[in-house]
């Protein structure tokens, strides 16, 4: 552990009463926010995690007795969902299906937002349009899809019609496409979401780097591989990892579609515990997977916070060193 | 039969004694001269008026609509409000009321094989004290009132018989071409399908997908496909457990019944792995089925001008048996039954248990299961077998058809648990039918699966339930 060398005069400064009654009253305004957060947090989240523990330890068969009267297990349950296969795939098949979905919305959204980033005649329109996906109840998409994807549907008949070429795949009845089916319709349900985020950040990019780029005769190819790309490495980081966990989470459309099947191609985790909890009343298993997945999330959350800090040092020094440069 | 003597003093205290028990209020039932509709609002008015609240898909409650208005009329016990869920979802949601001990509904209109592991679950009000207070009795065709039973207590009344019967195109199956084709190619006289095998045939040989006609109409999906499994293990002579509780599905007839139900798959739809009712409903009615079991309602729907290009098309019976046991048994299927079940939770309990006896009385649902759009609740009692108006809606033939598989209907497994019985087996049917998995470990492993959820809920508990799943099977293997 290193100490830093702290100027005196600066230490007088912040010992003197307004550096001191300022600093207070940065702290109340922090807890005045934090606050309610954590007694919310405390009176609504807590007592259900701390009952889901409680289901976690214990085995409860809601055909007998009451819950509190539930057999203490220990950790005999979170070695059985550990060892059961079937939650290994389902946990394989919510990472297959999160990954990618998630690139296909950031794909689709960040071309979406390199489009629309340049003020133009008829944006708002556009914009409008583009986010019309993300508005619609994703069980209505399912149920939409449906319709749309029968092999002898609208969709193929389409594709076979434009391409000349007789296309007939079966979306929803196929194992082997049945995940990529419901993966296509969350990139274009949500899609719009990744769009907004980049569009943002595409817009809050200092126009100095690219003019600079501009001037020095840089190509717009590079301008966007060297300028802009990486001012907006943490913007895309961030679309990317709230899509990642929304993605985990994906149930109404998997659910409304196809219940896990055809077989179990597309049983996913929270498929999978939504059938352990509700379908084979196993309410001890299902928050022994609950929490499991729980930590999974704290994991991807935590290394993704570490990421975007590293982005964001790499940023800044990028920003300094050119600051320094144009001072020089 | 021995003779006693009775003095006449004690046959005039008898008689007293007996004068005054019948008029002490709920000691007796109701005078047995008014009709069983009418002491059942006599009995619902004692209750009190209320609008009582449930739990109902839209497509069964539209016809009974103006049913509950007479019975608003007649006693001020109506229906204030309901909740609009499908009967595929209704047990998850029965189930998380069953754990809150929620009074919010005061009936629940659900699957009556979900009636074990609700009423274990607490959850249920027996039906017996208002059946006695009203003389009600469940006038349901053959033993299908045991349906509702569960441990020698009644749980729900019925409103959707749901049997399956036999659907064959007559078109096709009479065609004189068809009739070569077929003798030619399997030397035998193509006719109805009375066995597992001859259904498969005719599937196979009269099929045209060019012409988008399809063999087979049945479910194989996840969620359905267990109710077809079920019909060909029985009718191989198959039974779940043993006595001890061990699951019995790894046999013989167990593995007969897998190969069947997968070689289904050379007649159907490429995309049957997928569909559910939504799918195959207007596939048959559109006549792109040659052969199928299906569900009763669906009849009324072929048989519906306003819907169908095909009335008159089809011909109704029995659903194929099999010979595997060494005899010809035939098992048809009822499930899900949609049956008004109430919730021992409700202070609205008396009043919702007589709106569901008034529902269930066969002069009562007579408007219910003929109404010709809302084709949910289908015919289930002996009344409606000889109504007019039922006839009319299904036809002769299919209503012959119905009250023949009532006779040898079967549940799927009548257990506490069923669903978790029910998704397993149809997960690993599933699996097998889209060749994830090898018809040869479906049931090894659905077995594994079963003996878990049987540890789970506990074997003494469900040995205990054993007697009444089988006195819910029929006791015949062919129809009189």
């Amino acid at each position: 552990m290193s100490v830093a060398a702290v100027p005196a005069a600066s230490v007088d400064l912040q010992r003197s009463p307004r550096a001191l009654s300022r600093r207070r009253a940065i702290r109340w305004f922090r807890w005045s926010i934090l606050g309610p957060l954590i007694v919310l947090l405390a009176v609504v989240l807590m007592p259900v995690l701390l009952l889901q523990l409680y289901f976690s330890f214990h085995q409860w068969s809601v055909y007998l007795g009451s819950w509190s009267e539930a057999e203490y297990v220990g950790l005999d349950l979170f070695g059985e969902v550990l060892t059961d296969p079937r939650f290994g795939w389902a946990v394989v098949r919510s990472l297959a299906f999160a990954t990618g979905s998630t690139i296909g919305c950031f794909l689709v959204g960040f071309a979406l937002a390199f489009l629309m980033y340049k003020p133009f005649r008829g944006q708002a329109l556009y914009y409008t349009i583009f986010i019309l996906p993300m508005l619609t109840v994703p069980v209505v998409v399912a149920y939409t899809a449906e319709m749309l994807l029968y092999q002898s549907g609208p969709i193929n008949d389409l594709i076979s019609r434009i391409t000349g070429i007789e296309f007939k795949p079966m979306w929803l009845t196929d194992p082997n496409i049945a995940l990529m089916t419901v993966m296509l319709l969350e990139i274009w349900n949500w899609a719009p979401f990744s769009f907004i985020i980049l569009l943002a950040g595409l817009a809050a990019i200092p126009k100095e780097p690219i003019e600079a780029a501009e001037i020095l005769g840089a190509s717009r190819w590079r301008i966007f591989w060297e300028v802009q790309l990486p001012l907006l490495r943490p913007v895309i980081f961030l679309a990317l990892v709230l899509r990642f966990l929304e993605a985990m989470a994906e149930f109404p459309k998997t659910w409304a579609l196809l219940q896990g099947g055809p077989g179990t191609a597309t049983e996913t985790l929270p498929v999978y515990i939504f059938l352990t909890t509700w379908q084979y009343f196993e309410i001890s298993k299902g928050a022994v997977m609950s929490y499991i997945v729980m930590v999974m999330m704290i994991v991807i959350v935590l290394f993704a916070i570490r990421l975007l800090r590293r982005e964001k040092r790499s940023l800044d020094a990028m920003y300094g060193q050119a600051a320094r440069e144009a001072a020089a | 039969m021995s003779k006693s003597n009775i003095s006449r003093r004690g046959f005039i205290e008898g008689g007293v004694g007996l004068t005054i028990a019948n008029v002490i209020p709920g000691t007796t039932p109701l005078a047995l001269a008014a009709s069983m509709e009418e002491r059942t609002v006599t009995a619902a008015k004692a209750a009190g008026a209320a609008d009582v609240s449930g739990m109902i898909w839209s497509p069964y409650f539209v016809p009974m609509q103006p049913v509950i208005a007479e019975f608003k009329k007649q006693t001020g016990i109506g229906v204030g409000g309901v909740q609009d869920i499908s009967i595929f979802d209704a047990p998850q949601r029965a189930m998380a009321e069953a754990l809150s001990r929620s009074p919010q509904f005061d009936f629940i209109h659900i699957d009556s094989n979900m009636i074990p592991s609700l009423a274990s679950a607490g959850y249920l009000e027996p039906l017996d004290q208002y059946m006695k207070q009203a003389d009600f009795k469940i006038e349901a065709v053959a033993d299908y009132a045991n349906f509702m039973t569960y441990k020698g207590q009644t749980y729900g009344i019925p409103t959707d018989g749901n049997v399956h019967i036999q659907y064959v195109r007559k078109d096709l199956i009479e065609d004189p071409d068809n009739k070569k084709k077929f003798a030619d190619k399997h030397g035998k006289e193509l006719k109805f399908p009375e066995v597992w095998e001859d259904d498969l045939k005719i599937q196979q040989t009269l099929m045209d997908p060019s012409k988008d006609l399809y063999g087979s109409g049945n479910l194989r999906n996840r969620a359905n496909g267990p109710t077809w499994w079920y019909m060909i293990f029985y009718s191989a002579g198959g039974f779940t457990f043993d006595d001890d509780m061990n699951p019995t599905l790894d046999t013989p007839a167990g593995q007969y019944a897998v190969d069947i139900y997968l070689q289904d798959k050379k007649g159907a739809h490429p995309e049957s792995a997928g569909w559910g009712t939504a799918q195959m409903i207007p596939r048959i009615s559109q006549g792109h089925v040659v052969s199928c079991q299906y569900w009763d309602g669906t009849a009324r729907l072929n048989e519906n001008p306003a819907k169908s290009k095909l009335r008159g098309k089809w011909l109704y019976g029995l659903v194929p048996g099999s010979d595997f046991s060494g005899k010809r048994i035939h098992r048809s299927i009822s499930s899900p039954l949609a049956a008004l079940l109430i919730n021992k939770y409700s202070p609205r309990k008396a009043q919702a248990a007589y709106l569901a006896l008034w529902l269930g009385s066969g002069k009562n649902s007579i408007p219910i299961v003929s109404d010709p759009v809302n084709t949910f609740n289908d015919a289930w009692a002996k009344e409606h077998m000889t109504a007019p108006q039922v006839i009319d809606a299904y036809t002769a033939p299919a209503i012959k058809a119905i009250e023949t598989n009532f006779q040898v209907v079967s549940p799927p497994t009548y257990l506490t648990g069923y669903l978790e019985f029910q998704d397993t087996l149809g997960k690993n049917l599933s699996e097998a039918y889209v060749g994830q998995l090898p018809a040869k470990d479906v049931l090894k492993k659905t077995q594994d699966e079963w003996n878990a959820v049987v540890r789970r809920i506990g074997r003494s508990k469900l040995k205990d339930e054993l007697a009444s799943y089988k006195a819910v099977m029929p006791k015949r293997n062919l129809p009189a």
